[in-house]
């Protein structure tokens, strides 16, 4: 895989993304998937309180109206991790931990997409306490997102390559 | 300023317990995942409930909302913890950070946001059930509160990029690099 990760990183537009000293560069790359993440993980949360029965006495349908929030994370953090990807393709492609992440990632999505889909707004589930594989559902999804981090952070101390030629 | 923060760096940097622990191979990791996870907890919750405040989710009665906060206050508990660690093992890394000092900044302005909350509206917005309306400070506090914990959270992911280089001592009034030229 070198050859291509040597072409992503001769390109002009990755030579910028990581050696640009413009605070509009890789520091706003980094910032921007910081805030994606705090979105996506952020509204997990509150969604998985509810579940749990943290605050009972409102509709799940009323969660429902934050998900355009959770979906501006989502597009957020792909768009700045893709640049992210770019800059530094070796470094990411040649760690176990960002497949770990893509793994918790897929996981995680799946498991909101089930409760905004099957779960919230259904009035069969809309009264606390949720049966328990609903709240198996809220500690499981948040347990993903735990590991996105995690593998996420692990990513930054664990690479063996940083570049091809590096 | 500058004497303040050279004593600073001497004082934190003295806790060699800290220091030596998160030397250890995970554990700077380890801490920076709780960090971030303090910080999800943190957006969620306070940040759900200033989404309220500004009129989104109508249909939640603000005391239910309420309930969350204890567990941002959680989180931001986990990252005081968890950020003092990073202090303690690496002061002039923080101290002498531009980046640092408005993250500091933000968060100040942050607690003051919530010191108004709590002694100007509170009372006033708890009774407030689903589809009710707020006052206007009310709003401008939610969003204020948004404003401050997003500045905190991208000071802090600048940290990195502002780290301190080397200079000579400066006489300004907050030092923004390594006065050990």
């Amino acid at each position: 895989m070198d050859p291509v990760f040597l072409w992503v990183e001769s390109s002009a537009f990755s030579v910028w993304a990581r050696e640009s000293t413009s605070v509009f560069a890789f520091p706003t790359f980094l910032a921007g998937h910081a805030l994606g993440m705090a979105c996506v993980v952020g509204i997990n949360v509150a969604v998985s309180l509810r579940l749990l029965g943290i605050t009972p006495g409102f509709s799940g349908t009323e969660l429902k109206k934050v998900f355009p929030l959770f979906w501006v994370g989502v597009w957020l953090a792909v768009i700045s991790g893709t640049i992210l990807l770019i800059a530094y393709p070796t470094k990411a492609f040649t760690n176990p931990f960002f497949y770990a992440k893509l793994v918790f990632v897929g996981l995680g999505f799946w498991q909101i997409r089930m409760i905004e889909n099957k779960v919230l707004g259904n009035p069969d589930l809309d009264i606390p306490p949720s049966p328990k594989w609903v709240r198996f559902l809220a500690v499981s999804s948040m347990v993903c997102w735990f590991g996105v981090i995690a593998t996420g952070r692990f990513l930054a101390y664990t690479y063996g390559r940083l570049l091809v030629n590096w | 300023m500058g004497e303040l923060q050279l004593w600073l760096v001497e004082t934190l940097g003295s806790v060699d317990a800290v220091s030596t622990l998160m030397r250890t191979r995970w554990a700077w990791p380890i801490c920076e995942t709780l960090h971030f996870f303090g910080l999800c907890l943190l957006f969620g919750t306070v940040g759900m409930f200033d989404l309220r405040l500004l009129g989104f989710a109508r249909g939640i009665p603000i005391a239910t909302l309420h309930r969350l906060v204890p567990w941002g206050v959680g989180g931001y508990c986990l990252n005081v913890l968890t950020g003092s660690l990073f202090l303690l093992t690496e002061p002039d890394q923080y101290v002498f950070n531009t980046a640092f000092h408005l993250k500091m900044l933000f968060m100040s302005l942050a607690g003051v946001n919530v010191a108004i909350f709590y002694l100007k509206v509170f009372r006033e917005v708890k009774p407030v059930t689903a589809g009710g309306e707020l006052p206007r400070l009310a709003k401008v506090i939610g969003g204020a509160s948004l404003f401050f914990w997003v500045s905190v959270m991208v000071c802090g992911r600048l940290l990195t990029f502002y780290r301190p280089y080397l200079c000579d001592p400066d006489p300004g009034f907050l030092l923004s690099c390594l006065p050990y030229g």
